[in-house]
């Protein structure tokens, strides 16, 4: 599989018109991975900021199609140019798993922001992968939101690997940080009881506050609507306030509990304009990064 | 627009940027220093360089500043020799990442062997990495340190204006001057320069290759120094293109030559990143928005 995404990154660098860093890039990972020497791939990785720059991919729809094929969940069309040629040179380093660590320890332990960003954002295309759950959840410590969201969002790794109370502890870091939900992979799939009650608990201090509460967090707790939560909803639907409104309408139609169905009834026309639920909660998450947070 | 090319900015409040950013500074070079006390442990030599790449670096960029800075083991702590050689193997994984504009502070404190030793060093690891060096003169002997520095400097054929001699005064100025330096001042209360003689520094010997900075850190001092010693100077009826290169334009040609320090980088900046300013567990909590005007009773929501 290394070889397939180093090819895949290279192709799709290709594109941005710079022969100088690809050239270099070649160089350097042919080198790393023939030699195998830990300081010039970690010089290579940190120099690889003076041939790439911090601009996105570009891929087309079948690009995008094509990554999600060779690795499940990978999203470079959210990557930089820069953090695709740190995860070619990363992945060129021997795979020989008692030298691969050392190494890798030493480069998360002194990265900078955006080789962090590549590191974690790199983690579902690494080997070994069950024995970086810890780096990935020590990683979620952060308080840099680039970081952070390499790790948490458009990431496979998270929903695919973490034990429920720290999937739980990082979506409600990404609430706490505002940070888009509709982008943390598996976010339906790995609701649960806990992280409804979680995410209510931060509702009413919000409310509390005198603060605006982020409307996708209703669509954690859409499933285990029951008497509590419909109360919650109700008050979210009498802000009168579009997006919030439209969140509530959402989780009561997911909802299979009756009196949120009969709630629904007195909002025929709105809900009649619902898109379906995952297009709508990306349309309200993206709608609340962009004008409200 | 001014550039504080010395600040020890870990040390510092955001109020102190707040102010910073409001008197004209852009961007900031924060050279590894000591801390005010021995590091016994290399892992706490390997923690400050992450912070001064990572989360420092972050924290003066919600705050609109550029943050740049430089690497290197400083000579007091180049005295306790064992933890200083597992510093220097610590240093290649720093010194070619982003923003790192010149290798330091590095130089001589008591001017001993161990000073000396790893001096050298370092002066053949910029060489290496093509990086300029920032040259910190001690407080004691300064001027026959200063020298000494210099003619080590030479010795390992580094070219004068690749390194940048700091914390000159009336002693050594014309000497670092002279052979082809870059001379930094520092305006520190008490213990360096004073703004008044800075200006007549400026006026004896004229902007080229003078740099003007603050050296603000944990102990008193100012990191308003450049700006306000811009305002004396203009009461002081220096020409505006003299001050534009002593408080901007000199240190930006010195450590530019890094290739890790343009103009750019805060001329086209992207307007202050509000997802990134306003996250939740950044320096901004829950929704607070930065303070523009005075200071006021209310502590907002």
């Amino acid at each position: 599989m290394q070889n397939q995404i180093t090819g895949f990154l290279s192709l799709l660098l290709e594109s941005t018109d710079n022969q100088k860093g690809l050239d270099w890039l070649k160089v350097k990972s042919q080198k790393i991975s023939s030699e195998g020497t830990p300081s010039q791939f970690f010089l290579a990785f940190s120099q690889a900021s003076r041939y790439f720059k911090k601009e996105k991919l570009s891929l087309s729809d079948q690009e995008i199609k094509k990554a999600n094929e060779l690795s499940t969940g990978f999203q470079p069309e959210f990557w930089d140019q820069l953090q695709s040629a740190r995860t070619v040179l990363m992945l060129s380093y021997p795979q020989e798993k008692e030298t691969w660590f050392t190494a890798m320890n030493q480069l998360f332990e002194t990265a900078d922001m955006n080789e962090h960003q590549a590191l974690f954002a790199a983690l579902p295309l690494m080997p070994f992968q069950e024995d970086l759950i810890p780096r990935a959840i020590d990683g979620l410590r952060t308080n840099i939101s680039l970081v952070f969201d390499a790790i948490a969002l458009s990431n496979p790794f998270p929903a695919k690997y973490f034990p429920e109370a720290n999937w739980n502890q990082m979506v409600l870091k990404a609430i706490f940080m505002q940070r888009p939900l509709y982008r943390i992979q598996g976010l339906e799939e790995r609701r649960n009881p806990a992280l409804a009650a979680i995410a209510r608990d931060f509702a009413h201090e919000r409310w509390a506050a005198g603060r605006e509460v982020m409307p996708e967090i209703w669509r954690l707790v859409s499933p285990f609507v029951d008497e509590m939560y419909l109360e919650d909803l109700k008050k979210t639907l009498s802000t009168k306030d579009e997006l919030q409104v439209k969140s509530a309408l959402l989780a009561l139609r997911e909802s299979a509990y009756l009196p949120a169905k009969e709630l629904l009834e007195a909002y025929p026309e709105q809900v009649a304009s619902l898109d379906m639920d995952a297009i709508a909660w990306e349309s309200i998450g993206s709608e609340f990064q962009r004008t409200r947070v | 627009m001014y550039i504080d090319p010395h600040i020890h900015v870990v040390s510092r409040t955001t109020d102190d940027y707040e102010a910073m950013q409001k008197a004209g500074i852009v961007a900031v070079i924060e050279p590894a220093f000591w801390l005010g006390q021995p590091r016994t442990e290399v892992g706490s030599f390997k923690d400050y360089f992450s912070t001064l790449v990572g989360w420092e670096r972050f924290r003066a960029s919600q705050f609109g500043i550029v943050h740049y800075c430089t690497m290197g083991l400083n000579s007091k702590e180049a005295n306790n020799e064992a933890l200083a050689e597992q510093v220097m193997e610590l240093l290649p994984l720093y010194v070619g990442k982003e923003g790192v504009v010149a290798i330091g502070e590095i130089g001589y404190d008591d001017q001993t062997e161990a000073e000396d030793k790893f001096y050298r060093l370092q002066l053949e690891l910029a060489k290496e990495v093509d990086l300029p060096v920032l040259i910190h003169t001690p407080h004691r002997d300064k001027r026959k340190g200063t020298i000494r520095s210099m003619d080590v400097s030479e010795e390992h054929k580094l070219d004068p204006k690749m390194v940048i001699v700091d914390h000159n005064n009336e002693e050594t100025v014309k000497e670092v001057l002279d052979r082809g330096y870059y001379a930094g001042f520092t305006i520190y209360p008490h213990t360096k320069m004073g703004s008044e003689r800075m200006v007549e520094i400026v006026r004896q010997y004229g902007p080229e290759r003078i740099i003007v900075n603050s050296a603000a850190d944990w102990g008193i001092s100012d990191p308003l120094a450049v700006p306000k010693t811009a305002d004396l100077m203009r009461k002081s009826g220096i020409p505006e293109e003299h001050i534009k290169l002593v408080t901007y334009q000199n240190a930006l040609t010195a450590f530019g030559q890094s290739g890790q320090m343009d103009e750019q980088d805060w001329l086209n900046a992207a307007p202050l990143d509000q997802t990134k300013k306003m996250g939740g567990n950044s320096v901004l909590r829950g929704g607070q928005t930065p303070r523009v005007e005075g200071s006021s009773d209310i502590v907002e929501n």
